[in-house]
């Protein structure tokens, strides 16, 4: 064990001594937080390995860079594996300030984050690092987003010195695309990041954007301009009256093809097909463009154009028959199906769908990818503005809706998987601005394969087989969804007693009480979710 | 008796504007607002600031403190309740949603509470320093002492996970009709809401039983000759009703407000849950509306106590 320690050290040795070829081995003002070294310092000071086995109970993966594994990932990143030693001499050797307490904030509310925040420190404390932490409250976005008057020199607006935050993203570019000029509060503009976030998003070529993505993870892995700390896992849990039917799993938080209509359930003492979940709405149905799949209810309503996969790599249509891009990337076209149908028996037409796309872009909230797409499409700006009654990029024929981009956008195929359309008519006089706040969220009519049945907010939602579902009718007779959520003592009482067939957590704490229940299966699902420290380079008022 | 009511009537007005003005003042000094909490902090640095700030003016966020309580204000003497901020629901219709659930559980529980405290209780002091004295005075204190939240987890333990006998929570379930469908709801919020309400109400009983009981009129009544069971009941009881009909007067209020604790423990779809809701999301619409309603309860309550005294104890001249 010593000599695999003493080994993993000299290679970790090895490898910082190489990389201090390449980074500026300097502070770049009086902050010494701009020192890479002092920064290499806190990743080789937290030992994450023994942090994921016991504060997360072994549900967490220690990170090595931005990027979750897979194919779009360089192999050969530092791993800044625990090494104190390390630390106190980069510390020493950048005439680290013991003096200095770091004011370290964070902003989820449950007890692992707080534990987290306490290991960190006392892990930091053994190098010679003092800090403190506090829990971020309130208007979130004003304290850790605000950005700098100047982006080179700042000083920062934000107070903190390192911020406990994650990066969940829908697409990869999500990690790297606030390193553009001007969006960071905490990190002095980047030149060479701006030109590789540039070429990630103006690109819909795989190999291209993979070598961005190389590069840019290169950088940040090098110059530790954020500590990656671990990956989180989502967690599907399921009792053993659910039968799948050898339906694939995948990323719960987003809508993918996860064939629930050919699932089947055990039936009951009645002799009923009932399946019961959780999350259900305590005061209205979620707009299904702001957090896209992450709402079981929602993924059970609503249809959405395209269809992905677990991976969410687009695969195919949903409500769309037949799509494509053209060879320049800047035109999308797509055919509805035939004889598709709301719940309510009304036709989905590509009325629908264009009401759907112009709501989406001036609703406040859409998901920031998808909200990324629609303001490409030609003439996007001037419909936001109120210059233009119309898209004038999104024309329709038929059944047939084309959709013209002013700029190329990565993420077309991937935002349209997730792009659930909504029943134009239930909206006149709606504006888009108040989406939510419509009637409409009480009791929403969808186009998925379960229509909402019965509502009594904040108790339950049941929802029934739509019987004119395109891809035939569910075989689950009823489901039964309760308001408790992951990360609620409900959740688990209710699994308990037998209330809790499906649902997913992304919550550690959920699955030791989860797992121990005899009948319930739980599967972790890695998922591009990475939990991570900024640290704020830039000169800043104290908090 | 009229002129006082009426008096106390009209003072619960400033004293209601009074409150309210503190709570939504209290509100404002929270960080944030209701546009900060519908939306993930890991998207945040995603977000267009512009369009949350669109978001904010729609909503009325962007203007000062002062106008906004004015205009909510100015609304409800109109009787309009307003919106709710997150979902657009209106709050009237909220309140007739989660109210009844509300009222059905503190309603079981204050009458459940009150019959078996105050019979618990005059036993106690009947039986002074007897076992059976000793008995419900542990049981009093353990029931005032224990926290409801505790008795919850036990009872869902005991009485739902490990012997089935009824739900884990919520108010009903799907072709639920009537009451006697959601009895198996019911009993153990409700039983366990008693539990406090019953030990405080056994022991203020008790006490004042007791110190009923060892007044002069009580000896002349015993030495008239009037039967025991008359002198304890007519005579001690109705003295001693007065301190504990206080005590009760006072927990009406749960009826209105909700018992947050209990309503969170076994998922009940009731005011005090919503409020709970409402305040994390900083939706002021529906925390001003709940709190202006307790407030009134409080208010009505202390109001109801002082009529009910002196309906009790005639000596008690209300006005005077």
């Amino acid at each position: 064990m010593h000599m695999k320690k003493l080994m993993a050290l000299a290679v970790a040795g090895l490898m910082s001594t190489t990389f201090s070829g390449s980074v500026a081995a300097q502070p770049i003002n009086d902050n010494q937080l701009s020192d890479p070294r002092v920064r290499q310092a806190i990743a080789y000071a937290i030992d994450m390995d023994t942090i994921a086995e016991t504060i997360f109970e072994g549900q967490a993966v220690p990170a090595v860079g931005m990027l979750p594994d897979g194919p779009n990932k360089p192999t050969d990143l530092e791993p800044y594996a625990y090494n104190p030693d390390k630390a106190r001499e980069l510390l020493a050797e950048a005439g680290w300030d013991s003096n200095r307490v770091l004011d370290v904030v964070y902003y989820y509310t449950d007890q692992q984050t707080a534990d987290l925040m306490a290991a960190i420190q006392a892990y930091l404390a053994d190098v010679g690092i003092q800090m403190n932490y506090r829990l971020l409250e309130g208007d979130i976005g004003s304290q850790i987003s605000v950005v700098p008057d100047d982006p080179v020199n700042g000083p920062s607006k934000v107070t903190w010195d390192m911020l406990y935050g994650a990066r969940a993203a829908l697409a990869l570019q999500e990690y790297f695309n606030r390193y553009a000029y001007g969006l960071k509060p905490m990190i002095p503009n980047i030149p060479r990041m701006n030109e590789l976030v540039a070429k990630v998003n103006g690109t819909t070529d795989p190999e291209v954007q993979r070598e961005g993505y190389f590069e840019m993870e290169h950088i940040i892995n090098e110059n530790v301009y954020q500590i990656p700390l671990y990956y989180q896992q989502l967690f599907t849990y399921e009792s053993d009256r659910l039968n799948r039917n050898g339906a694939p799993y995948g990323n719960e938080q987003y809508n993918y093809d996860w064939a629930v209509e050919t699932w089947t359930i055990e039936p009951d003492a009645s002799g009923k097909g009932v399946l019961y979940t959780n999350a259900g709405p305590a005061q209205f149905f979620e707009v299904p463009w702001q957090n896209l799949g992450i709402w079981v209810h929602n993924k059970f309503a609503f249809d959405t154009i395209l269809e992905a996969d677990g991976t969410l790599t687009p695969i195919g249509g949903e409500l769309a028959d037949t799509y494509s891009v053209s060879e320049d990337g800047l035109t999308f076209t797509f055919t509805l199906k035939d004889g598709l149908t709301w719940h309510d028996g009304e036709p989905i037409t590509v009325d629908d769908v264009v009401f759907s796309i112009g709501a989406a872009l001036k609703f406040p909230i859409t998901q920031p990818v998808l909200q990324a797409t629609l303001k490409k499409i030609e003439g996007a700006e001037a419909y936001v503005a109120g210059e233009a009654d119309t898209l004038a990029g999104v024309t329709t024929e038929g059944n047939t809706v084309t959709i013209k981009f002013a700029s190329i956008d990565p993420n077309v195929l991937l935002s349209f998987s997730q792009f659930a359309p909504l029943p134009a008519r239930h909206f006149e006089g709606v504006d888009p601005l108040n989406l939510q706040q419509a009637p409409f969220w009480q009791k929403p009519i969808g186009s998925g394969p379960f229509k909402i049945d019965e509502v009594v907010m904040n108790d339950y939602t049941t929802l029934v087989p739509f019987e004119g579902y395109h891809k035939g009718t569910p075989k689950i007779e009823q489901i039964i969804a309760r308001p408790s959520s992951d990360n609620d003592g409900n959740l688990l009482v209710n699994a308990t007693a037998g209330k809790a067939d499906f649902g997913y957590t992304k919550s550690a704490a959920d699955v030791p009480g989860l797992e121990a229940l005899d009948f319930m299966n739980i599967h972790p699902i890695d998922i591009p979710y990475t939990r991570m420290l900024w640290i704020n380079q830039f000169e800043h008022p104290a908090n | 008796m009229l002129t006082y009511i009426i008096r106390r009537v009209l003072i619960l007005i400033p004293m209601a504007f009074a409150i309210c003005f503190l709570v939504y003042l209290g509100l404002e000094l929270t960080p944030g607002d209701a546009v900060s909490h519908m939306i993930n902090p890991d998207a945040l640095g995603s977000m267009n600031a512009d369009q949350l700030e669109a978001l904010r003016q729609s909503l009325g966020l962007g203007q000062p403190f002062y106008v906004r309580f004015w205009a909510w204000f100015t609304n409800l003497i109109q009787g309009n309740f307003g919106y709710s901020m997150n979902g657009g629901v209106p709050i009237g219709s909220i309140i007739a949603t989660r109210l009844p659930a509300t009222l059905e559980l503190a309603a079981v529980a204050l009458v459940f509470s009150t019959v078996l405290g105050c019979l618990l209780g005059v036993v106690s002091a009947l039986s002074r320093g007897s076992r059976t004295d000793n008995v419900l005075t542990v049981i009093g204190m353990l029931g005032v002492s224990i926290p409801e939240f505790f008795f919850g987890l036990v009872a869902i333990l005991v009485f739902a996970l490990n012997l089935g006998w009824f739900p884990v929570g919520g108010r009903s379930m799907p072709g639920y009709m009537t009451l006697w469908d959601r009895l198996p709801h019911l009993v153990l919020p409700s039983l366990v809401l008693s539990i406090m309400l019953t030990a405080g109400v056994m022991r203020y009983a008790r006490s004042s039983m007791l110190d009923a009981l060892s007044r002069d009129f009580i000896k002349t009544a015993r030495s008239k000759g009037i039967p025991e069971w008359r002198v304890n009941l007519l005579h001690g009881f109705r003295v001693a009703l007065t301190p504990v009909v206080v005590l009760i007067g006072f927990r009406l209020p749960v009826l209105i407000g909700g018992s947050v604790i209990i309503e969170q423990v076994f998922q009940w779809p009731g005011i005090g849950n919503e409020f709970i809701s409402a305040v994390r999301s900083q939706d002021y619409p529906v925390v001003m509306t709940i709190a202006l309603l307790s407030v009134m309860a409080v208010l009505l309550a202390s109001l109801i106590v002082d009529i009910l005294t002196a309906v009790i104890d005639p000596r008690v001249r209300l006005g005077e």
